[in-house]
This record gives structure tokens, C-alpha cells and sequence, in this order.
């Protein structure tokens, strides 16, 4: 076991060279780059000098596989570098808006996850009647709707019935729970509703492929409570697949909720990304696909571990 | 020389007139699964819709009017005008050509690339699949939407970057599900049968493997076209997608629609509406094709 999960970790790191190397070599193939697009914003003509001058600055000038020798000695340095458009130090820049998108991801899951089991395993128990059906459509409505519009929807509703709108500006837990809590909620609700349907959708088919196993219709037999039969034999071995994708979800939350928000007014990674794509910002962009790729691949690697202490029929060799 | 009357029987049944005709199969279908049926029926609407908007659409979904800028849903204008006085249902019906031919085309290119790399790997097996498999990994590790942002941010969006984008990040998925069934099917003696005939791997590949990985590949196909959909809505939301003035879902909830959203709620709302109603019909159907063809497969 020990030696799997040796393995199995060092394995994430030819992966993660794989995405480096990947976002380097297609962030270079962009037609323009930032030092093009900055002196465009100022509308001035820029003499070529200059141009190659901003360039030197930046080390753009020199070969590629000198700057992608570089680019990865820091980073086995865990030296992000610079953010080409800001100036900072690309570690600052990503911290904040970090804790925002874990904080939210960490939300939205709480939310997916109390909506979805409950849910998914009362429609697998009355599979086929109104209820099971009513389940599904909400779940299948939950995947359908987009959640930037109904994050638009949900602002909209607050604003015309309690003409209210929640805080746009971010305020850290430690700072204020509350303020922190009232502007929050509602992106987590948004998000937290397809997640749930995912989620939902999982549950109830693992239920009730569950559910025609054999040791239920024993346990049945030998006359315990349905209570103990649905938590003890049913429920722990369909949560399998549920762990998967909530773990699956929760890591793409991290950097996927480039759209939500943006309606929000959301500081979080996501809007970091898009800003950093529009400015081609390489370093910027290098090292958040860098980070979002890593949160995936650990949270996969967590997933494995996770497996084998909840199924104790797993054994990894 | 009859060894057992019933398997002569069965043998000498012609096989061809079991075979039931697509017509009945669907009704079967129908039938036997109203909500996928109800799914299918939304998309045929929408498909007609797209295809004859030049005739349906009550006005031109560009034409421009300041005298009536964000006017409420009225005769005239049943779900009202938006900030350039432009008729919302006119740029909805446009809207759905957009979306569906972005859906049909990612959604196709995706699955078929994706089965294709899928089976070759599965077939070629040792370092083909190895080496293809650690890409798909690599591919695997972005969330959808942010390597769709990446390739439009590369591409520059027009219509057929926008689609390529949205493709890109379908194939390893798909890839992964017909890999595993094609495993199973490599081992079958009609594959061993046919390269002994000294059939080329290509010839193989897609006379004999392809056709026995339908059941995923429809799967797959059918829960990629409602994703796709979004993922169209979400990129032309941000900006990134398709381009004013073209009509689509996403760009008509972009901007003034938020903007505005107090006063002319009708601007947000229909949009929206569109977006799910479509990607429900695709799921609806998707759902029911896939208990229909292979419960077990779980397309995520």
C-alpha cells in the first residue's frame, strides 16, 4: 500500500510537466503578445525599438527553449516569477483570490452535498412514482440551467421582492463572518444547484443499482429496520461513485467558475484567468492553468487514497 | 443432418425479417420512454425552428429601432425589445441556429475524434496507448471551460475557432469511454479473424471496431450535445464566443442585459430560458438513449 502511494504521487508530477509544458508552448503560439497589446492600449505608435526594447525587459526576446528552461527551473523552485501586467509577484496576486475560490468551492459543495443525498436516494426508494420523477426533472433542470443566469436570476429576484442587493465588495471570513456569509451564499447557491444535480443524479442510480443487491435482500430478511438497512448496507456502499464526482466537481470549482463570477463580481481565480488570457499575461496564465491543473490532479490523487480507506476491498498494489 | 429439431429451427429462420425497421424501433422508444421521447420531440422543434427562422421570425433580429429600445413583451413584440430596440423573440429564433449548429458540429467532431483515438488505442495497445493516454491525462486536467477559453484565446473567435475550441476538450473525455469498451472488443475473435485475413489496421479500426463501440459512441455523442450548448452560452457570455451583432443565447444575456435587468427583466430571462430548455431536451433525450442502449456507462 505505502509503496502504491508513493507511486501514485510521484506519477502526478510527469503530468503536471505535461500541462506546463503544454500551456507554455500554446500561450506562445498566440498571435501578439503583451507587449503588442500594452502599447495598443495606450494608442501610441511605438517605435519597433521600443517594442523590442519592452520585450528585452520581459526576457521575450531571448530563444524559447531559454525561457522555457527558466520558467521550469522556477517552478522547481516553486518560483512563480512576475505578472507581466501587474508587476507583482504572481504568489500575491493568486493568494487572495485563492481563499475566494476554495472558500466558495468549499460552499457550493456543502450545499450540493445536502441537497444531493437526500434527494438521490428518496428517488431511488420511490423509483418510477411522482416523486422520483420530480426528482430527476429538478436534477435534470439543475445540469440545463446555465448558473451565470441564474446567478443573474437569483440577483434579480433579491433585488425586485426584498429590494436588496447583496454586498459586491469581498470581505474575508476572519473579517466579518456575516458580510462575508450575505455575499457569498448566493454564487454558492447558483454553482451549488448544478452541482447538486450532478450529484443527485449519481447518488440515485448508485442507490439503486445498490438496492437489487443480494446482502439488502438479506438483511430485509432477517428483519432490520429499514432505517439500518438504508444507512449501514445501502448508503455506504453506493457513496462510492458520489465521493467521485463530488470530488470531481469540487475540483473543477476551483478554477471553472470563470462565468459565475464574472456576474457576481467575484475577485476569484477565474476572472484572474480570463484577464490574465485577454492580457496575455504568459506568466500570469502559465501559472494559474499550472495551479488549477494541480488542485485536479491532487485532489484525483486524494480521491485513490480515499477509496482504499472507505472500501476496504480495494487493495492497491 | 438434423441434430436437434430447435436449433435447426433457429437456424433456418431468415434473420433478416427480425429485424425490426427504424420506424418502429423509434415508436418502440416512444413508448417505452416518454420523457427521452418528449426530449427528442423539443429538439426536432428546434431543429425545424433554426432551419425555417427566416420565415417564423416576426422581424429582422438586427434591424435596429431607438424609438422603441427596451420595450416590454407586448402584441408587437411578444417577448419585448432589447437595448438597441432590437425583437428579442426574432434574435431568440436566430439565436437557436447558433446554438445547435455550434451543439450538433462540437458535439459530432468531438465524439467521432474521440472514438477514433479511443479504438486506435485501445487497438494499437503498449506505447500507442501509453503515450496517448498520458495526453488525454494532460487534456483531462483542465476543467472544460477554461481550456475552451485558452484554445478561442489562441484561435481568435469566429464561428468555426468557437466550435474547435468546444471540440478540443470533449475528445479525451470521450476518448477515455470507448477505450474501455473497445478493450473488450479487441479480444474478440472476429478481430483476430480479421487480421488474419491480413486486413490493414485502418480497415480494422473502422470496419470492424468502430461499428461495436456505437452504443458508447451515441452516449457520448447525445450528453456532449447539451454541453456543448452551454459551453457555447457560457464563452459568448464572457465575450468570447460569438460576436455582436449575430444573434446567440449567451451574447443576448451579456452586458446590457445585466445592465438593465432591474428595468427590462425580459432581457435576462428569455435568454436564459432558451439555454435550459435546450440543454433539458438534449439531457431528456441523452438520459433516456443511454438506459435505453447501456445503463451502466456513466457519461461524466
Amino acid at each position: 500500500m505505502a509503496k502504491y502511494i508513493v507511486k501514485r504521487f510521484l506519477l502526478m508530477f510527469p503530468t503536471l510537466v505535461g500541462v506546463a509544458t503544454l500551456i507554455f508552448f500554446l500561450m506562445r503560439v498566440v498571435p501578439g503578445d503583451i507587449v503588442e497589446l500594452r502599447f495598443a492600449g495606450e494608442s501610441s505608435f511605438a517605435s519597433e525599438a521600443q517594442l523590442a526594447q519592452e520585450r528585452a525587459r520581459f526576457g521575450l526576446d531571448r530563444p524559447l527553449w531559454r525561457q522555457f528552461v527558466e520558467w521550469m527551473w522556477g517552478l522547481a523552485r516553486l518560483d512563480f516569477g512576475r505578472s507581466m501586467w501587474t508587476g507583482a509577484a504572481i504568489s500575491e496576486e493568486i493568494k487572495l483570490r485563492f481563499m475566494l475560490s476554495l472558500e466558495l468551492a468549499v460552499m457550493a459543495t456543502i450545499v450540493a452535498v445536502l441537497l444531493a443525498i437526500p434527494l438521490g436516494v428518496i428517488a431511488a426508494l420511490k423509483q418510477d412514482t411522482w416523486v422520483d420523477y420530480a426528482v430527476r426533472i429538478f436534477s435534470i433542470a439543475g445540469i440545463a440551467t446555465p448558473s451565470f443566469w441564474l446567478g443573474i436570476v437569483l440577483i434579480l429576484g433579491l433585488l425586485i421582492i426584498f429590494k436588496w442587493l447583496p454586498p459586491m465588495i469581498y470581505t474575508p471570513p476572519w473579517v466579518d463572518p456575516w458580510q462575508n456569509l450575505a455575499q457569498l451564499i448566493w454564487p454558492a447557491l447558483a454553482v451549488g444547484y448544478r452541482y447538486s444535480a450532478v450529484a443527485t443524479r449519481m447518488t440515485r442510480s448508485a442507490m439503486l443499482e445498490v438496492l437489487r443487491e443480494d446482502y439488502i435482500r438479506t438483511a430485509r430478511a432477517k428483519g432490520l429496520v429499514e432505517k439500518l438497512i438504508l444507512r449501514r448496507h445501502a448508503l455506504k456502499n453506493a457513496m462510492l461513485p458520489v465521493l467521485t464526482v463530488i470530488c470531481i466537481e469540487f475540483a473543477f470549482l476551483m478554477g471553472g467558475l470563470v462565468v459565475t463570477e464574472q456576474v457576481f463580481n467575484l475577485n476569484g481565480l477565474g476572472l484572474l484567468f480570463v484577464q490574465s488570457v485577454a492580457h496575455r499575461d504568459y506568466t500570469l496564465t502559465q501559472a494559474l492553468v499550472l495551479l488549477v491543473a494541480a488542485v485536479f490532479i491532487l485532489v484525483n490523487f486524494l480521491m485513490d487514497l480515499m477509496y482504499a480507506w472507505i472500501d476496504p476491498r480495494i487493495r492497491y498494489r | 443432418m438434423a441434430i436437434n429439431p430447435l436449433i435447426d429451427s433457429i437456424a433456418e429462420a431468415p434473420a433478416a425479417e427480425a429485424r425490426p425497421g427504424w420506424v418502429s424501433t423509434m415508436l418502440t422508444f416512444a413508448r417505452r420512454r416518454p420523457l427521452g421521447a418528449v426530449g427528442a420531440l423539443v429538439v426536432i422543434l428546434m431543429l425545424v425552428v433554426a432551419v425555417s427562422a427566416t420565415y417564423i421570425a416576426p422581424y429582422d433580429p438586427l434591424a435596429v429601432d431607438f424609438g422603441g429600445m427596451l420595450a416590454p413583451p407586448s402584441a408587437g413584440h411578444w417577448l419585448g425589445t432589447d437595448s438597441f430596440g432590437r425583437d428579442v423573440l426574432s434574435r431568440l429564433i436566430y439565436g437557436s441556429r447558433t446554438a445547435l449548429l455550434v451543439g450538433f458540429g462540437s458535439a459530432l467532431l468531438g465524439a467521432t475524434a474521440g472514438a477514433i483515438l479511443g479504438v486506435g488505442s485501445a487497438y494499437f495497445g503498449g506505447k500507442v496507448d501509453l503515450s496517448l493516454q498520458r495526453l488525454m491525462d494532460v487534456l483531462l486536467s483542465f476543467p472544460l471551460i477554461v481550456l475552451a477559453l485558452a484554445i478561442v484565446a489562441i484561435l481568435g473567435n469566429n464561428l468555426p475557432n468557437l466550435i474547435m475550441a468546444i471540440t478540443i476538450p470533449m475528445i479525451p473525455r470521450c476518448a477515455l469511454v470507448i477505450r474501455s469498451s473497445a478493450l473488450s472488443i479487441r479480444e474478440m475473435p472476429y478481430v483476430d479473424a480479421a487480421r488474419a485475413c491480413g486486413f490493414k489496421h485502418t480497415r480494422i479500426i473502422l470496419r470492424h471496431m468502430l461499428p461495436n463501440v456505437m452504443a458508447p459512441y451515441l452516449i457520448m455523442l447525445t450528453a456532449f450535445l447539451g454541453q456543448a450548448v452551454l459551453l457555447e452560452a457560457s464563452l459568448s457570455f464572457l465575450g468570447l464566443g460569438v460576436q455582436e451583432p449575430t444573434a446567440a443565447w449567451g451574447l443576448m444575456l451579456r452586458g446590457a442585459a445585466v445592465e438593465f435587468a432591474e428595468t427590462a427583466p425580459w432581457m435576462a430571462i428569455f435568454p436564459g430560458l432558451a439555454i435550459s430548455l435546450a440543454v433539458f431536451a438534449f439531457n431528456l433525450f441523452g438520459d433516456s438513449l443511454r438506459d435505453a442502449l447501456d445503463p451502466k456507462l456513466r457519461t461524466l
